[in-house]
């Protein structure tokens, strides 16, 4: 990704840690070189209601690790996430969670 | 293209403000434009689309999955994205003088045609990680494009900056 300015803190309820432990698909975000580090941080606030703390960590796993997990569920829920972050330009992925 | 002390795109009460010059809202309206003709006429494999249309299921074995996602939504994302053009030309239509305005709906579809472009123009241009437009020589037969690149990045970062203000 490319690099940008650290983003604002903006004061946003974290509603991130509902995973649960049986769900069968994952969604996976890629790092590419074209999407801003501040566009996917925030991305990931609008779409998934992340505070920007986690919206921060997930935009750094990406960047750093190659990839990050950014949602879970049943196919259909993995699929319209994948969905929501093609229509925002991110590159998303899904597979089977068999970890 | 010259830096203004005023941000480009900033919140203004309940919306947005666009400070953006004559040649500034020139190039946003012509690039708005040049992303719609590529989208009403999308050519399967027109490489510039890659990351517009991009793959779902990357797995050995969900070949036929990722197949029936494209013939699925492949069109709906077309459809959202021509939208969201429809959307900016809308309150970029409307604009007085040098300013213009949008609601926030208006700014997240702002926010994504942009992002739109960068991703076909970035991909055209094959950028990386490292890509500095410092870099680019002034008589490289794609500078223009990469300048291009470069203000619709500088556009973009702070777009996300007044929506997160």
């Amino acid at each position: 990704m490319s690099i940008a300015p650290a983003p604002i803190v903006v004061d946003r309820p974290d509603q991130d840690e509902s995973v649960a432990p049986d769900i069968p698909w994952i969604v996976l975000v890629w790092n590419d070189p074209i999407n801003l580090m501040s566009y996917v941080t925030f991305v990931f606030q609008k779409l998934f209601g992340y505070s920007i703390e986690k919206a921060t960590e997930l935009m750094l796993d990406v960047h750093e690790k190659g990839r990050a997990v950014v949602s879970n569920g049943t196919r259909e829920k993995a699929e319209l996430d994948v969905f929501r972050l093609h229509e925002h330009g991110l590159w998303a992925t899904m597979q089977r969670d068999d970890a | 293209m010259g830096r203004k002390p005023r941000p480009p795109i900033e919140r203004h009460g309940a919306g947005f403000r666009f400070n953006l010059d004559l040649e500034e809202r020139e190039m946003v309206h012509r690039l708005m434009g040049e992303m719609r003709a590529l989208l009403e006429d999308p050519d399967d494999g027109d490489g510039r689309l890659k990351r517009i249309f991009p793959t779902a299921y990357h797995q050995d074995g969900d070949q036929a999955l990722d197949d029936e996602y494209q013939r699925l939504m492949r069109e709906e994302i077309l459809a959202s994205r021509l939208k969201g053009l429809d959307v900016v030309d809308e309150f970029m239509n409307a604009a007085s003088g040098d300013r213009a305005n949008a609601t926030e709906a208006q700014m997240m579809a702002f926010l994504q045609a942009l992002n739109g472009i960068r991703l076909v123009l970035g991909t055209m241009l094959d950028v990386d990680e490292a890509h500095d437009l410092d870099d680019i020589a002034e008589d490289h037969p794609l500078a223009g494009e990469y300048n291009l690149y470069d203000f619709l990045s500088w556009m973009l970062d702070w777009s996300v900056r007044a929506v997160q203000s």
